[in-house]
C-alpha cells in the first residue's frame, strides 16, 4: 500500500552553485503548463491511496507567485490525506512571504522545511544566495505564530574554504532560532554543477569529519536520528522516514522519482518532454535481493537501524539468515540488541565501510 | 624431399629488431601464405605474444622455393626473444645449420643480438648477418655494418632488408641457399631426433617438435625417450607449411611434428633425443640440460574457494610448458595457494597474466625470490626457495645467493650511471670491452636477487632506454642475509617477508613501509606497519584512520545512484584481501619489490 507521495516543483528565482537538483529558471508561461502536465500525471497514476505524507520539494517551491500556488494547491487536493497526515513544503528566505505563509496554512500544509545552508556572505556569494539575518527570524517567528510550528532548516557545510568556527557560527544561529528539525549535508561537489566545473577542492575528509562532530556535539538537544538529521521530541521527518524504511511512495512532477510495487521509476529531467506528458523516464524492476538490499542500505541510516520483525514480515526470512553479520557484531560495527540491528553513532561517517561489509556477508540465493 | 636441397635455420634477433615481421615476409615471398592470409607475425600464435611482441611458444614452419629449376625445403624454426627463454633458443639453434642474425638498421648491435650470436657460434651455425628496417627514417646503415665488421662479419656477407617493405628478401632468400649447408644425417643410421619444442593439444595428446638429426621415423615405430626412458608408439606424422600437412615418415635433416598419445608432458623434455626402441643410438644428441626454474613466487587466488580452480590453471599451462614447477603451500595471510618456479621473471608475468585472463582467476603474487643456499650450524644444507622456510637465525651459520654474470650493453654516454647502478645492486666490476668509439658491453657479476626486482626498468631509465642487457648463472656466493617481515597492526603477514642483504636492510624496510602506507587505503582504525628483523623493528610509519565514507544525503531521488554507488564500493572491496583486521589490495604484495627510494 503506498502511503506517501513526493511532488516536484522544478523552478528556482536563481541557480545556486552546487545545485544538481532538477531545476529551471522561474517562468511564468512554464510555471502555468507545468502545473497543468503534474496534473495530468497526477491523474494518470494516483490510485487513490489515503496518504499520510505529503512533501512538496524543489526547485524552490516557494518561487512560485501566489496566484500559481493556489492552482497549485488544488491540483494536489485530489490526493487524499490521512487525519494526521504530515504535510511538509520546502521553502526560500529569498522567495517566501508572510501572504504564502498563510496560504499554505489555508491548505493544510504542516511542516515547512527551509533552505538557509550559511550565514556568512563569502559562501553565500560562491553559492549564488542570498540571505537576511533578520527577515529570516520574522520569518520562522510568524511560521510560529500562525501554528506551524514543524520547522526544519537545512544548513550545509565543509563548502570549499570554510573553517569549523564558521560552521560553529551558524549552528549558533540555527540553535537560536529554536526549531523543531535541522538537517545537515556535507557539500559534495556534484559534476555538472558550476561549483565543480570552478574546480574549486573538497576540503580534507578530516575537516570535514570534524566538523560533523563539531554539528553532533552542538545539536545535542535534538534527537540524531540519521545520518544527516536531527529532531526535537517526534518531530521526526514522517516523509523522509519513508525512505529510510524503503516504504513505497509517488514521485510526481519533473525528475521525481518513485518506488510503486516492484518498480523504481525516474521521471524524465526534461520539460519539453514532462509538457508533452511524457512522464517516466526509466523504470527499473526491484529483485528480491535488490529489495533486500535497499531495506538494509536504508535502514541503516537510521537510529533505530533494520528491524528484525519488519525484515521478516517484509521478506519471509530472517535476517541472520541472509546476512552473516556476527563479525561485524563482534567488531563493535554493528549492534544487535534483540529486536534491531543498527551502526552505532560513532561509525555513522563511516557507514558506507559498514554497510559494504554487511552486503559482502549475504548468502541469499 | 632431397637433403641437399633442406635448408633448416632460424632467425635470431634482439626483441624487436623485426624477427617475426622477417618471418612473416619469407612466408609470403615462398608462397606459403597469400598476403591476404597474412595475419600480421603468423607464427606468433598466442594473444600475450603478439600484444607484448615476444615469441613465446616455438614453432617450425617447412617452406618450399623454388630456384634455378631446383625445389628447396626451408625449414624456418621460430625463437623465443627473451633471456627467460635461452635454453628453449639454444635447443631450437641446436635444431637447425644456419641463422639468420637480424639486426635493426636504426638500433645497431645490441646485448641479446651478441648473445644469441654467441650461442649460434656454439652451436655451429652458419650465421647470415642481416641489417633490417633499412626503410626506417633513422636507420644509420654504414654505422651498423661497421658494428657487424666489429664482431666479425665482413660488409660483403651482410644483407639489407626492409620486412616491411619486401626489399632485399629475394637477396636473403640466395644468401640462405647458397650459404647454409644442407644437413648431413644418415637416414639409415640408428634413429636420433631432438626434440626443440612441445605443446599440448586436447585430442592427441603432447605434440613434439622434432629434428631429426640421424636415421629416420615412421608412424607406427616404437620410439624411446633417451632422457627420460619413457616409450611410445608413433601415432601420426606432420609439418607445418603452415597448414598441417601429414606425412608418413620424417628422415636424417628434415624438421616435423611426432604425436604419440603422450598424457604427460613431463616424458618429454626439451633437449632429449628420440631413438628407436628396438634400434637405439648408443648416444644422445650433446646438449641436454634440465631446465631449472631462477624465480619463485606463491600465487594465491583472492577468492580463497578458487584454489582447486588455480591448481587446475597451473596444470594445463604446464602441459605446455614444463619450465614451470608449482607445489601448494600456505600462508598464514593469504590462505591456500602455490609455489611456483619461473625460468625468470617474464615467464613469471606471462604466467601470472595468463592466469588472470584465460581462467579469470583474481591472483595475489607474493614478491618473487631466488634460491638461496643456507647452510646450517649442524653442517648440513638447505635450499631455500621462500622467506617463510627461512631457518631460524641462530641455527644459520652460512648464507649463500646465487650470482650472474651481465653483460650490458650500452651507448657510452651511460657508462657512469649504469656502473653507479650495478654498485647498487651489489655489483662487482669485471671489465669493459669497447665494440667502436661509442658503444661499450660491460660485464659485472651480480646477485641474480638484485636483477629479479627492478634491475631491468633501472637499466632503461638510467640509459634513457638506449641500454640492454643479457646474463647467465654462475654459481652460488656467500652473503650476509636476513630475513626481513612486514607487520601490518602488530601482526607479521608472512605473504609480505622477503630475503635482504643485512646492510640494505633498512634501506628496503622504509622503503617498503611507505610504499604500503600509499597503497592500503585507511581502514576503519589506525594501522601501523613496521618492518622487522627478527624482533628489531627496523622501519614504521601508520596509516591514519578513516574518517569519512558515508552517503551524506539519501532521499527518494538519490535511492538508486546510491545503491550503485554502494555497489561500486563492493567491487573494488573484493580486489582486497582481508588480513587479519586489514584490507590490503594486491598490489600492495608485489610493492615490496618497489626501492626506488631516490
Amino acid at each position: 500500500m503506498v502511503k506517501h507521495g513526493y511532488i516536484h516543483i522544478p523552478f528556482c528565482k536563481n541557480i545556486c552553485s552546487y545545485c544538481d537538483f532538477c531545476k529551471l529558471f522561474y517562468d511564468t508561461g512554464y510555471v502555468c503548463r507545468y502545473l497543468e502536465a503534474l496534473k495530468g500525471e497526477i491523474e494518470t497514476f494516483y490510485q487513490g491511496e489515503p496518504l499520510t505524507t505529503i512533501y512538496v520539494g524543489g526547485g524552490t517551491p516557494s518561487s512560485l507567485s501566489l496566484a500559481e500556488l493556489e492552482q497549485f494547491f488544488s491540483i494536489i487536493s485530489v490526493l487524499q490525506r490521512d487525519d494526521d497526515c504530515e504535510f511538509s513544503i520546502e521553502a526560500n528566505f529569498d522567495s517566501i512571504t508572510v501572504e504564502k505563509l498563510e496560504l499554505f496554512k489555508k491548505y493544510g500544509v504542516n511542516r515547512i522545511s527551509f533552505g538557509l545552508e550559511t550565514t556568512h556572505s563569502w559562501i553565500l556569494k560562491k553559492m549564488n544566495r542570498t540571505l537576511d539575518i533578520e527577515y529570516v527570524n520574522y520569518i520562522i517567528s510568524y511560521c510560529k505564530k500562525i501554528g506551524i510550528t514543524n520547522i526544519n532548516v537545512d544548513l550545509m557545510y565543509a563548502f570549499p574554504g570554510e573553517t569549523l568556527e564558521e560552521v560553529e557560527e551558524d549552528i549558533d544561529f540555527i540553535l537560536s532560532l529554536d526549531v523543531s528539525h535541522v538537517s545537515t549535508y556535507s557539500l559534495i561537489l556534484e559534476e555538472h554543477t558550476k561549483l565543480y566545473l570552478d574546480k574549486e577542492n573538497s576540503i580534507s575528509e578530516e575537516l570535514d569529519a570534524q566538523m560533523y562532530e563539531l554539528i553532533c556535539s552542538k545539536l545535542s538537544n535534538y534527537y540524531h536520528y540519521e545520518i544527516s538529521n536531527f529532531a526535537k521530541d517526534d518531530f521526526y521527518s514522517q516523509h523522509n522516514l519513508c525512505y529510510w524504511r524503503n516504504d513505497q511512495y509517488y514521485g510526481f512532477g519533473l525528475g521525481a522519482s518513485g518506488y510503486l510495487k516492484n518498480i523504481r521509476y525516474n521521471n524524465t529531467r526534461s520539460i519539453t518532454h514532462y509538457l508533452q506528458r511524457s512522464y517516466h523516464y526509466d523504470e527499473e524492476t526491484i529483485s528480491d535481493c535488490d529489495k533486500i538490499e535497499y531495506q538494509v542500505i536504508l535502514n541503516l541510516r537510521t537510529k533505530w537501524g533494520i528491524s528484525k520483525e519488519e525484515f521478516f514480515i517484509r521478506f519471509d526470512r530472517q535476517l541472520a539468515d541472509v546476512y552473516n553479520y556476527s563479525k561485524l557484531v563482534y567488531d563493535g560495527y554493528l549492534i544487535d540488541n534483540g529486536n534491531f540491528v543498527f551502526i552505532p553513532e560513532k561509525y555513522w561517517y563511516l557507514s558506507n565501510e559498514i554497510i559494504v561489509r554487511l552486503l559482502e556477508e549475504c548468502s541469499y540465493e | 624431399m632431397k637433403q641437399e636441397n633442406i635448408r633448416n635455420f632460424c632467425i635470431i634477433a634482439h626483441i624487436d629488431h623485426g624477427k617475426s615481421t622477417l618471418a612473416d615476409r619469407i612466408l609470403e615471398k615462398t608462397g606459403a601464405i597469400t598476403e591476404r592470409e597474412l595475419k600480421s607475425q603468423m607464427l606468433d600464435s598466442m594473444d600475450i605474444e603478439r600484444e607484448r611482441g615476444i615469441t613465446i611458444k616455438l614453432n617450425a614452419v617447412q617452406l618450399t622455393y623454388k630456384h634455378q629449376d631446383q625445389e628447396y625445403y626451408f625449414h624456418l624454426i621460430d625463437t623465443p626473444g627473451h633471456v627467460d627463454f635461452s635454453y628453449e633458443v639454444s635447443r631450437s639453434l641446436a635444431a637447425c645449420e644456419g641463422a639468420l642474425l637480424v639486426v635493426d638498421a636504426a638500433q645497431g648491435v645490441e646485448a641479446q643480438t651478441l648473445a644469441n650470436l654467441y650461442l649460434a657460434i656454439d652451436n655451429n651455425l652458419t650465421v647470415i648477418p642481416v641489417v633490417n628496417k633499412i626503410d626506417l627514417p633513422n636507420a644509420d646503415i654504414d654505422k651498423v655494418i661497421t658494428e657487424l665488421e666489429n664482431i666479425g662479419f665482413s660488409r660483403d656477407e651482410i644483407v639489407l632488408t626492409s620486412a616491411k617493405t619486401g626489399v632485399g628478401i629475394d637477396e636473403l632468400l640466395e644468401a640462405i641457399i647458397h650459404k647454409i649447408p644442407a644437413p648431413t644425417g644418415n637416414s639409415s643410421s640408428p634413429l636420433k631426433a631432438l626434440i626443440f619444442d612441445s605443446l599440448f593439444d586436447a585430442y592427441r595428446g603432447v605434440i613434439i617438435s622434432i629434428r631429426v638429426v640421424e636415421g629416420e621415423v615412421k608412424v607406427g615405430d616404437m620410439i624411446r625417450m633417451m632422457e627420460t626412458g619413457a616409450v611410445y608408439d608413433v601415432v601420426g606424422l606432420s609439418i607445418n607449411t603452415p597448414k598441417e600437412k601429414k606425412v608418413k615418415t620424417l628422415k636424417a635433416g628434415e624438421v616435423g611434428y611426432l604425436y604419440a598419445s603422450i598424457k604427460s608432458i613431463s616424458d618429454v623434455l626439451v633437449g632429449d633425443t628420440i631413438t628407436l626402441d628396438n634400434n637405439p643410438a648408443n648416444m644422445p644428441l650433446p646438449g641436454y640440460k634440465p631446465m631449472k626454474p631462477m624465480v619463485y613466487c606463491g600465487l594465491y587466488p583472492i577468492e580463497s574457494s578458487k584454489f582447486e580452480d588455480l591448481r587446475e590453471a597451473l596444470e594445463k599451462l604446464k602441459l605446455n610448458d614444463a619450465s614451470l614447477t608449482f607445489e601448494p603451500e600456505t600462508s598464514k595471510a593469504l590462505g591456500f595457494g602455490f609455489r611456483c618456479g619461473f625460468l625468470g621473471l617474464l615467464h613469471m608475468e606471462i604466467i601470472e597474466e595468463r592466469i588472470e585472463r584465460e581462467f579469470g582467476i583474481d591472483l595475489i603474487a607474493t614478491s618473487p625470490s631466488v634460491v638461496y643456499e643456507v647452510l646450517l650450524t649442524d653442517g648440513s644444507k638447505t635450499m631455500v626457495d621462500s622467506p617463510t622456510k627461512m631457518p631460524k637465525r641462530e641455527v644459520i651459520s652460512k648464507t649463500l645467493e646465487p650470482y650472474v654474470k651481465t653483460s650490458i650493453f650500452t651507448p657510452s654516454d651511460y657508462i657512469g650511471p649504469i656502473m653507479e647502478l650495478c654498485q647498487d645492486k651489489r655489483g662487482t666490476f669485471i671489465n669493459m670491452e669497447y665494440l667502436d668509439q661509442t658503444r661499450v658491453t660491460i660485464h659485472y657479476e651480480l646477485p641474480l636477487s638484485e636483477i629479479v626486482y627492478d634491475f631491468f626498468d633501472k637499466l632503461k631509465s638510467y640509459s634513457k632506454g638506449y641500454a640492454s642487457f643479457d646474463y647467465e648463472l654462475i654459481g652460488y656466493k656467500e652473503s650476509n642475509l636476513v630475513k626481513m617481515d612486514i607487520l601490518l597492526n602488530g601482526e607479521i603477514v608472512d605473504a609480505l617477508s622477503v630475503i635482504v642483504h643485512k646492510d640494505f636492510a633498512y634501506n628496503r624496510g622504509k622503503v617498503v613501509v611507505e610504499k604500503l602506507k600509499e597503497i592500503i587505503p585507511r581502514q576503519m582504525f589506525e594501522v601501523p606497519i613496521q618492518a622487522a628483523i627478527g624482533t628489531h623493528v627496523i622501519a614504521r610509519t601508520d596509516i591514519k584512520a578513516l574518517r569519512k565514507n558515508v552517503l551524506a544525503k539519501c532521499y527518494g531521488g538519490d535511492v538508486t545512484r546510491k545503491k550503485k554507488l554502494l555497489e561500486k564500493q563492493k567491487e573494488g572491496k573484493k580486489r582486497m584481501k582481508q588480513i587479519g583486521s586489514v584490507e590490503v589490495p594486491q598490489e600492495a604484495f608485489l610493492s615490496i619489490l618497489s626501492t626506488s627510494e631516490k
